[in-house]
């Protein structure tokens, strides 16, 4: 029997792991592996796997530290000063666009996060793209054949980054609108997930990414750099993401953001939005409604 | 005539053996000349980027020769298997196989494997430089030895066996 895509991408992240952890994670049945969501390693704790129903014990040998810096290794390719940035945030993204995130005694310098010594536990998150969620809302979106500035709106794990990964997929590859260039902002590496340079989750074929420095420095690098049709940054959150967004505006590209709220309601009454709503950055806010393993998406006319 | 063959045949396979003895010397020194002239190129390479440590050896490896080479290709490939072996280890078990190096080149370059890809650009370079001036002093040592013991060898053999072949004749 052929494995399914999602029992491929299980595959591909256990990798990372030492030999004994790999066998004992791929002593979960097919259909399981295709579930799982993120695998747990703790120091002194048999590894568990994160399912939708919760989180269960593989029943193995307690994972041991030194374990735990072999995934690092694994994970680094033996490189540890080429993540050391994002061993300092937290986590690493592997190839697959896997995230290995990481626990222990931090090592502080000048008042910030030099390394973590000391591991004490990790997960590792399995990536699934889902391609086609932007389906329901790209007619709605491109009024004219062509996207228009649009802004995501939904609370935290509800699907927007997953929205707005695959607007950029449809609108690089030209699906159901006009083909544009798209420069995306991707500050954690949360949307394409490079891996030495290669998008490890599908972005299109006409979209740059700029990884790991501010959104809006990101912004203004993409502007000058790879003369974009279309930017796009995921999450919001600060006053220069925003003059960042107004300046692009003004360039004429598209805007295509993510932001956290409930709803606009929600957004107007919090400064750093209530901002980007009044400049009125945005033509559409797609919010987004969750329900059960489905999600419903609603456009508004903004204006 | 088959005692003149012989006696030649013994003074040539004494003088032979002084010879490689000499050339013994000559090549340990050479390999730990390299090895250092290896280390150096890793040095710049940390120095202008510090690549990922695949890259660095692969790179290092095709501008180097002898047991350099070698070493940094076997450890380059290793890093398929680092799930089975830590880098480390890999690293310790093909140093190990370098007859050439000697005994005190083998110990002085076994720990640049616990340096290598696990700290920072500056401190692996610092390592490196450290692993380099151990090699590089070995080298000339062994240097010295070659002018003062590789001539002695070479007429020791040579001289052994002309006294060999007259002793029989």
């Amino acid at each position: 029997m052929q494995k399914t895509t999602a029992t491929q991408a299980f595959c591909q992240a256990v990798r990372a792991m030492p030999v004994r952890l790999q066998h004992e994670a791929l002593a979960l049945g097919e259909e399981e592996q295709g579930r799982v969501e993120e695998l747990r390693l703790r120091t002194g704790w048999p590894m568990t796997a994160l399912l939708p129903e919760g989180e269960r014990a593989l029943g193995g040998a307690p994972v041991e530290r030194r374990e735990l810096e072999q995934l690092l290794e694994i994970a680094s390719q033996a490189s540890i000063h080429t993540v050391l940035d994002q061993v300092r945030r937290g986590y690493l993204t592997i190839q697959g666009g896997h995230r290995i995130g990481l626990c222990g005694t931090a090592s502080m310098e000048k008042g910030q996060i030099h390394t973590l010594r000391s591991l004490s536990s990790a997960s590792i998150r399995i990536a699934r793209q889902k391609k086609g969620v932007c389906t329901p809302v790209l007619d709605g979106l491109c009024p004219e054949g062509r996207l228009a500035d649009t802004l995501i709106l939904s609370p935290p794990g509800q699907g927007k980054t997953t929205l707005l990964r695959d607007l950029i997929r449809a609108v690089s590859w030209g699906e159901g609108c006009r083909p544009q260039r798209v420069s995306l902002a991707d500050e954690r590496g949360e949307v394409a997930a490079l891996f030495r340079g290669v998008p490890q989750l599908e972005v299109g074929p006409r979209t740059d990414v700029v990884e790991g420095c501010p959104k809006a420095q990101g912004l203004m690098l993409l502007l000058r750099a790879m003369n974009p049709q279309v930017l796009a940054v995921d999450e919001i959150t600060a006053p220069e993401d925003v003059a960042a967004l107004e300046m692009a505006a003004g360039c004429g590209v598209t805007l295509l953001a993510t932001a956290h709220g409930a709803g606009r309601d929600d957004l107007e009454r919090r400064p750093v939005y209530r901002a980007l709503m009044e400049k009125r950055l945005f033509h559409f806010c797609v919010q987004i409604e969750r329900s059960g393993e489905t999600r419903s998406y609603h456009i508004e006319e903004l204006r | 005539m088959i005692r003149l063959m012989g006696a030649v045949l013994l003074a040539a396979g004494c003088g032979y053996l002084g010879v490689q003895a000499a050339e013994n010397l000559r090549r340990r020194s050479r390999s730990l000349s390299e090895m250092a002239r290896a280390l150096a190129l890793v040095e710049g390479e940390l120095e202008l980027g510090s690549p990922p440590l695949g890259q660095l050896l692969e790179r290092v490896a095709g501008r180097c020769s002898g047991p350099a080479k070698a070493l940094l290709e076997a450890c380059a490939q290793g890093l398929d298997r680092l799930d089975q072996e830590d880098f480390s280890a890999l690293w310790r078990r093909k140093v190990a196989q370098l007859e050439e190096l000697g005994e005190e080149g083998r110990a002085a370059l076994a720990p640049l494997g616990d340096i290598l890809g696990r700290y920072d650009g500056q401190a692996q370079r610092e390592g490196t430089q450290v692993v380099r001036r151990t090699l590089e002093m070995l080298a000339r040592r062994w240097e010295e030895e070659r002018r003062r013991q590789g001539r002695v060898y070479q007429v020791l053999g040579l001289s052994g066996g002309a006294f060999l072949a007259i002793l029989l004749l």
